[in-house]
């Protein structure tokens, strides 16, 4: 039953691939003012446990959850934000790595809240909540031809491709406008924006607070799609595997780092027929970009050049 | 005429290297004065001072009367005093006309939620912002084509007096310029003296470090002539041209020997 060709495996893949986009934008946005971020793993992880803890032990409803989950880690952002930020470079991001390590460090050793080592689960899954609201309302999966699984899959696809596509949104509009022109003014020279009448330790703060928040989101959504999270899901690992999206995909526009989590988080996917070869193909492509494009593969050049051929085409 | 800008009894010292040492004057609302004085006499750091760029390590800065020296930067811009950059601070990968945009920042409001919801009154706002910038482009003579190219591309003429839209975008009572005709010609640097009156005819007091003496003579009302970080003299431009210490200061160190 079911049309085959909606194959949930793939719809989860992508659906993972829309909270990595999520990711993407989060250390963009601290990129923005020209802070490297690596603690973005750290805040995922606090955005995680809180809505699963939220969830599992108060009964808080999911989106409830989710907002509350984003909201803690862009408090924690700015409490280890402003500390931070009178560093800047690789001081910064090793201060940031550090950070994270630490969270992690709290989520593994404060048992008696977060289950330590072995982590929290049966944490409700958002599209199997979304099924059985349906059938409570009367409406049957089946009736539209679908198998359980695969309405499950397209539920969660759906619900994180309208988050990820609003974070997205989100920061482009923001990036046009005054706040944006103040991030984009700190980043290429902190002395000049502060003398051009800019606070420049408030945005850096808010920036980073940002971050953080939209890591945090990221990370609650991931509690609820997987259901189970541990310590282990936010290590340095998942850290430098933010900043790869950004630096693989370019930093310099939002669309980079979009781009670089998308298309990062599919390829594993497309190389499933060499799978013996997967990781060397995966680090032969990371070379070559740098090699190449070592400001990453979408630049605003490029990007412009491509608005350029879009009006020439409609002309 | 009133002061605007009043220093009192500025010190500077960088570790045990005094880098102005009991420095006092004061700026009238209104007049153009010039600072001028050899290389290393503490001109451009004085302006650091000025805009809390470096604290003083003593003495006051006041501004219509108020206590500046202890503000940031940033609140320093927004009290009304502005200024550019001997060596150009331009932010060079965003657009002329977005880098008169950024000046504008301190007067304008729009913050996160409202710009990204495109209030109202942040879509007048920015439309406003806008029209600051075309005016004070077509003020300093950047309308049309320029407006739209990285600033970085700019010949540098034009980079100089973008700086100077820049600095005029947050509506300043007081414009500090940092030899603003350092590396023009002779008829750009005339081209510069008008704009400078230009922008004092618009009730802008000016304050100008400048080394190219004819640009000096003709502009400014008066001028403070600084040399090892101390203030030498001050008056009309006529009379401080005359000034045996001002003419041992420029030459002395290279005729002293000679005379002595």
């Amino acid at each position: 039953m079911g049309p085959e060709w909606i194959n949930p495996y793939h719809l989860q893949v992508a659906s993972f691939a829309f909270i990595n986009v999520i990711l993407g934008v989060s250390i963009y946005v601290t990129l923005a003012t020209g802070q490297l971020s690596l603690g973005n793993a750290g805040f995922m992880g606090i955005g995680a446990y809180a809505a699963a803890l939220l969830s599992t032990r108060y009964g808080c409803p999911i989106p409830a959850g989710i907002v509350l989950g984003g909201l803690f880690a862009g408090i924690a952002g700015i409490l280890v934000g402003i500390p931070s930020l009178r560093l800047s470079g690789v001081y910064l991001a090793i201060a940031t790595l550090g950070s994270g390590e630490v969270l992690r460090a709290v989520l593994v050793n404060w048992e008696s809240l977060t289950g330590g080592a072995v982590g929290i689960a049966a944490i409700p899954q958002m599209g199997r909540v979304l099924l059985s609201r349906a059938r409570e309302a009367g409406f049957a999966p089946e009736s539209i031809g679908l198998r359980n699984n695969q309405f499950i899959g397209i539920s969660v696809f759906l619900i994180l491709f309208v988050c990820a596509f609003l974070a997205v949104l989100f920061f482009l509009r923001l990036g046009r406008t005054r706040v944006g022109r103040a991030y984009a003014a700190i980043k290429l020279d902190e002395k000049a924006a502060e003398a051009a009448g800019i606070p420049v330790t408030y945005y850096k703060v808010l920036a980073f607070s940002q971050g953080a928040m939209l890591a945090g989101f990221a990370g609650a959504l991931y509690a609820h799609t997987t259901s189970f999270v541990s310590p282990s899901d936010f290590t340095y690992h998942r850290a430098v595997e933010i900043l790869v999206f950004a630096v693989f995909g370019g930093s310099e526009h939002l669309l980079g780092p979009v781009f670089g989590a998308a298309f990062l988080t599919m390829l594993p996917e497309a190389l499933r027929s060499v799978s013996d070869y997967r990781d060397i193909l995966y680090g032969i492509l990371l070379v070559l970009t740098m090699v190449f494009r070592p400001q990453g593969v979408l630049d605003p050049p490029l990007l412009r050049g491509f608005a350029r051929f879009r009006r020439k085409g409609k002309a | 005429m009133s002061d605007l800008l009043e220093l009192h009894r500025i010190v500077k010292t960088f570790g045990g290297l005094s880098a102005l040492g009991d420095v006092s004057f004061s700026v009238r609302e209104g007049e153009i004065l010039g600072i001028i004085g050899p290389n290393g006499a503490g001109k451009t750091t004085l302006f650091h001072v000025i805009t809390a760029m470096l604290p003083p390590t003593q003495g006051e800065v006041l501004l219509g009367g108020e206590r500046i020296d202890r503000l940031s930067p940033h609140a320093i811009a927004r009290r009304g005093v502005s200024r550019t950059f001997q060596n150009l601070r331009l932010f060079s990968t965003m657009t002329a006309a977005e880098n008169v945009m950024v000046g504008r920042h301190c007067r304008s409001r729009a913050g996160v939620w409202r710009s990204v919801l495109r209030t109202r009154g942040q879509r007048e706002e920015e439309r406003g912002i806008l029209g600051k910038t075309r005016e004070l482009l077509g003020l300093v003579g950047m309308g049309g084509i320029d407006a739209e190219q990285p600033a970085g591309s700019l010949p540098y003429g034009h980079q100089r007096r973008l700086e100077i839209a820049r600095a005029m975008a947050s509506g300043p009572r007081i414009l500090l310029l940092d030899e603003p005709a350092a590396g023009m010609n002779e008829s750009e640097t005339q081209e510069m003296s008008l704009l400078i009156r230009r922008i004092r005819s618009l009730g802008v007091t000016i304050l100008l470090i400048e080394h190219d003496m004819s640009l000096v003579m003709k502009t400014c009302d008066r001028l403070v002539v600084f040399n090892f970080g101390r203030k030498i003299t001050e008056g009309p431009p006529e009379k401080v041209r005359d000034d045996p210490r001002v003419i041992e200061a420029y030459l002395g160190a290279s005729e002293g020997d000679g005379n002595a």
